[in-house]
């Protein structure tokens, strides 16, 4: 009897389903859209749509819209139960000879599970943004560096110099939320508060609030000369270029020089690929020689889809940040080599385990070529050679814990709606048991 | 009925010297649920280990070792090179892992209990990263553990300083930091200093205004002291003075612990801190007069912060410090941070050189402070993990403060100068095995008011460490014959045989709701999160944590 029971609550719990009946309203409630995790959303719950009501940006009002209830688990194509695709999954990982979890869009509880189920696996593990992220951790580990964080921006900057940061399609908040509120500890620092902004035309700020802007156009890819001027100009150099270039560059070099506390803010997502760890090695220099007899600080948005999370607990559990290979017998940090569109590129490995609980992101492209496990939000359609398995989102369907892009803050999510979707903690931790027995 | 749950260990010579017992030959019984203090019906025993010859302590307590949180994970991932020389292999541990001088935090909890050390706390806590830092202990295997919140340089507290506001108000704020932060105890970091740095101050002396708020770290050290007294706190206020690694230092130290004129307080890693101006190069010893202080002042305990020889990283709380030091980075490259109106942050990465005059001087200086300060219930053996030097060098410490003719061996070995500058070899103290006892579980864990651990007597949660005695100290405490977590065996001949999780202990202390309030306002208006989103549930620890929390309750002192 009591067997019987306690399979019936086995079985409802795995039967996903997404509702709700109470339109609730949720304050203080943390997104998690883009690295900068803002805490202080409100949002109505109406069943299973979830609206955000206050605080939102455009690009997180789109994505909280953007949810299916369309919860069901496919394997290869085919609807099946979630309790079949996990043991399809299990069976994968099984037959694997060097299998990839990538993605790795998880809350922590998630990307925990992912770390032991990898070491199981002998699997290489990567996130979806690896590439922005590795380009951070190339500059920081080549030299260092010195940094703040959001509070800190809010009310000390004098001086905001973005370096190719376009706060229209990403970060959307920073300015509203922490540039131009009107109150700060140091009330001088935001009267005086100016921004700059170098970089490509489309990516200059539409809205700074009444924040004054000193825009210095120029390519992403000329991004590391500009800065490399600036150095100059900073340090009372010579500065080439057009002469009207040159007057501006020299005007902004005062500016700063004048700052109590200029902040240069950049996101390696954001920069051009081929060049992005020498801009950020130049800003990094410029902070470093203000800092001789002033104070400067650099601050780097990044971080998304659990991006932060991931590299600051690789970081702690195998003391690497990404990309490791549990592959062998020891760990291997190897940053490019272990690139999961390297990997799948090159064929390299032969299963992706592909992790995006906070958006409906499918893998890259070429793990079509080989089997494929995906965990993603529902309403997802995989390729053909998936097995698919709908998780709820972190704070959306379930509680849970992220790290902000200045990787010193963490905030909860907490759940908004009810909710059976399985977490993604709670499918690898099945599919890591199931491997062990 | 009888059921046999008791693992009786016979023959060992026990050193508990929070119950006075000297190398008493006795059996000691553990269960799950801790020491059986007293014989048990012999039909409960379930086993009885022979462990003649061997030495009984209970597992090890660091008081101060940084091993999870913010700067801990930037030094992590600033030193790639310090990982992929030391890599565990495959069968080793559990789990893989890395890292010698910032390891891993599941080769950090497996390498603490392969030493016999069972309890860990985390000294440097920011209250802005206080979420983070229980996320890294959680993924610190097999050790309870605990921290600290930083509180003095920020924004919030120093505001309320320049207000005049109440003593009560600063009760209050005290805590509910412990509360929001999950903390065991309250630390400060160069009061005043980390934020004097980000208004572009170089240097805080004790009477020295910060420009901002105007007040001055004798002020914040009193106030933080007079606060955690009122409220009954175990631990006194934990300090990391000013002027950190400065020649002449000592004597901010000695006006510090003037400064507190009676009132409890700890000196971490006090070895930085006892540096004097004497000598060609106007660097020299200060630990005589350190010790003279600590030995007139029975309301001062200290921990030494020992430095060892060898690449390390230094990390800490102290940013304006760090970036003077970040000259001296090897390999040169560092991390200073601002950090959240809260505190700051700075890792640089350091190697100490035993023919270098002021490292030589720095590693004499620290024995000088074990072997001068007399009530070993005051002195905490710690190397400010990975500050002097990592952990796992704690067993050669052992053996230098127990065995004076290796002590001279090794004096040699340093630069002359530096050794001729010293009183060391002059010093012939030899510790024993119960003041080794002492320093390294009994008294720590006594100051951080942690009743059950430290000790084999009743209430004892039956942690357990069994050595084979062995006249090379550094060997003995290297690799414990057995090693019991909660009454269960987690290290036998250092393979690691179970991973229980450990606990999170924390100090709770009743405070008035309004001050919650208050920090809402403060919170919406000025921070980049709301105050109810940074402070950490219980259940954030007890459910994705996976570790039992353990509240201590403070009581609150009659004023
Ligand atoms: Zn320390």
């Amino acid at each position: 009897m009591l067997g019987l029971f306690v399979f019936q609550l086995a079985t409802l719990k795995l039967k996903p389903s997404v509702s709700s009946t109470i339109n609730t309203r949720h304050e203080d409630v943390t997104c998690t859209y883009c690295g900068l995790l803002c805490d202080d959303l409100v949002v109505r719950t109406d069943g299973a749509t979830v609206t955000p009501i206050r605080n939102a940006c455009a690009k997180a009002t789109a994505a909280y819209a953007d949810s299916s209830a369309r919860v069901t688990a496919f394997i290869a194509g085919q609807p099946a139960a979630i309790e079949h695709a996990i043991t399809s999954a299990v069976n994968l990982l099984r037959k694997a000879r060097q299998p990839l979890v990538a993605g790795l869009g998880a809350d922590l509880a998630g990307l925990r599970a992912a770390f032991a189920l990898a070491e199981h696996c002998g699997a290489v593990v990567d996130h979806l943004h690896g590439g922005a992220l590795r380009q951070n951790l190339k500059v920081l580990q080549s030299r260092g560096w010195q940094t703040t964080t959001l509070s800190e921006l809010r009310n000390r900057a004098d001086l905001v110099v973005l370096v190719g940061v376009d706060v229209n399609v990403n970060y959307q908040n920073l300015i509203p939320r922490f540039l131009s509120p009107t109150a700060a500890l140091q009330p001088e620092r935001r009267r005086e508060r100016r921004l700059i902004y170098l970089g490509p035309n489309q990516g200059a700020p539409s809205a700074c609030g009444e924040l004054p802007l000193d825009t210095l156009r120029c390519d992403t890819d000329a991004l590391p000369t500009l800065l490399r001027a600036l150095q100059s100009a900073l340090a009372g150099g010579t500065v080439s270029g057009a002469p009207k270039r040159r007057k501006l560059l020299v005007e902004l070099a005062a500016k700063i020089k004048a700052a109590a506390y200029p902040v240069f803010v950049w996101a390696a997502g954001q920069l051009d690929p081929a060049h992005a760890d020498l801009t950020i090695s130049a800003v990094c220099d410029i902070v470093a020689s203000l800092n001789r007899t002033q104070r400067a600080a650099g601050l780097n948005l990044g971080g998304d889809d659990g991006g932060q999370t991931a590299v600051s607990a690789a970081t702690w559990l195998t003391g690497f940040p990404l990309s490791v290979s549990y592959a062998g017998n020891t760990l291997d940090y190897a940053p490019e080599r272990w690139s999961a569109d390297a990997l799948l590129r090159d064929r390299a490995v032969d299963l992706c385990v592909w992790i995006s609980a906070f958006s409906p992101r499918l893998p890259p492209v070429a793990a079509n070529a080989i089997p494929t496990i995906v965990l993603g939000p529902p309403g997802m359609t995989p390729a053909k050679n998936a097995v698919y398995i709908p998780v709820g989102t972190p704070g959306i369907d379930h509680a849970g814990q992220l790290i902000r892009t200045d990787a010193v803050v963490s905030l909860p999510l907490r759940q908004l709606r009810h909710s059976n979707l399985l977490t993604v903690a709670d499918v690898l931790g099945r599919t890591l048991n199931a491997l062990r027995t | 009925m009888t059921d046999k749950s008791i693992t009786e260990l016979r023959g060992g010579r026990v050193y508990d010297p929070a119950h006075g017992e000297d190398g008493v030959i006795r059996s000691v019984y553990l269960r799950r649920d801790g020491i059986v203090s007293s014989a048990p019906d012999p039909a409960a025993i379930k086993e009885s280990i022979d462990i003649s010859g061997c030495v009984v302590m209970a597992g090890g307590v660091d008081i101060h070792t940084h091993i999870g949180g913010g700067k801990v994970n930037i030094a992590r991932m600033l030193l790639p090179e310090d990982h992929a020389a030391n890599l565990t292999v495959r069968g080793e541990h559990p789990r893989l892992g890395s890292g010698r001088a910032a390891p891993s935090t599941l080769t950090t909890g497996y390498r603490y209990a392969q030493m016999g050390y069972t309890a860990c706390f985390e000294p440097a806590m920011l209250p802005a990263n206080a979420r983070h830092a229980h996320m890294e202990m959680a993924d610190t295997p097999l050790v309870d553990k605990g921290a600290y919140a930083l509180l003095g340089n920020d924004d919030f507290f120093l505001r309320r300083l320049a207000a005049g506001a109440d003593p009560k108000e600063f009760q209050d704020y005290i805590a509910y930091t412990l509360r929001a932060a999950q903390a065991l105890a309250i630390k400060v970091v160069n009061p005043g200093g980390i934020n004097a740095f980000k208004f572009n101050q170089r240097k805080l002396d004790l009477d020295e205004a910060n420009t901002a708020y105007g007040v001055t770290p004798r002020q914040i050290v009193r106030t933080l002291a007079e606060g955690i007294h009122a409220l009954g706190l175990a631990h006194p206020l934990h300090i990391h003075g000013c002027n950190l690694g400065v020649a002449g230092n000592v004597e901010t130290t000695l006006a510090t612990i003037r400064a507190l004129d009676g009132l409890r307080a700890h000196f971490t890693h006090i070895q930085f801190h006892s540096y004097g101006t004497e000598g060609d190069r106007k660097f020299s010893s200060g630990a005589q007069a350190v010790a003279e202080a600590v030995n007139a002042n029975p309301n001062i305990s200290i921990d030494v912060g020992q430095i060892m020889f060898g690449q390390t990283v230094t990390e800490s709380g102290d940013s304006m410090r760090q970036y003077a030091g970040s000259a001296f980075a090897s390999p040169k490259k560092s991390v200073i941070m601002d950090i959240e109106c809260d505190a700051g942050c700075g890792v640089v990465p350091f190697k100490y050189k035993d023919k270098s005059f002021v490292n030589a001087l720095q590693w004499a200086i620290g024995l000088e402070l074990f072997l001068s300060t007399r009530d070993p219930w005051r002195i905490f053996l710690t190397t400010d993990h990975p500050n002097g030097a990592p952990f796992t060098s704690y067993p050669h410490l052992i053996r230098l403060l127990m065995d004076a003719s290796f002590r001279r061996e090794r004096l040699a070995t340093i630069a002359p100068d530096a050794a001729a500058a010293s009183h060391l070899g002059s010093l012939g103290r030899e510790y024993s095995l119960y003041e080794i006892a002492i320093i390294t579980r009994a008294a720590p864990a006594r100051s951080l008011g942690l009743k059950n651990l430290g000790h084999l007597g009743a209430g004892a949660r039956g942690d357990v460490t069994v050595y084979v005695d062995d006249a090379n100290r550094e060997r003995m405490f290297a690799t414990p014959h057995l090693v019991y977590k909660a009454g269960e065996l987690i290290v036998r001949d250092g393979k690691i045989v179970a991973t229980p999780r450990g606990a999170t202990h924390v100090t709770r202390a009743d405070y008035d709701p309004a001050i919650e309030k208050a920090l809402d306002a403060y919170f919406a208006t000025y921070m980049s999160v709301r105050r109810r989103n940074i402070a950490v549930a219980d259940a954030e620890i007890e459910d994705f944590g996976h570790s039992p929390l353990i509240q201590h309750q403070a009581r609150r002192n009659a004023s």
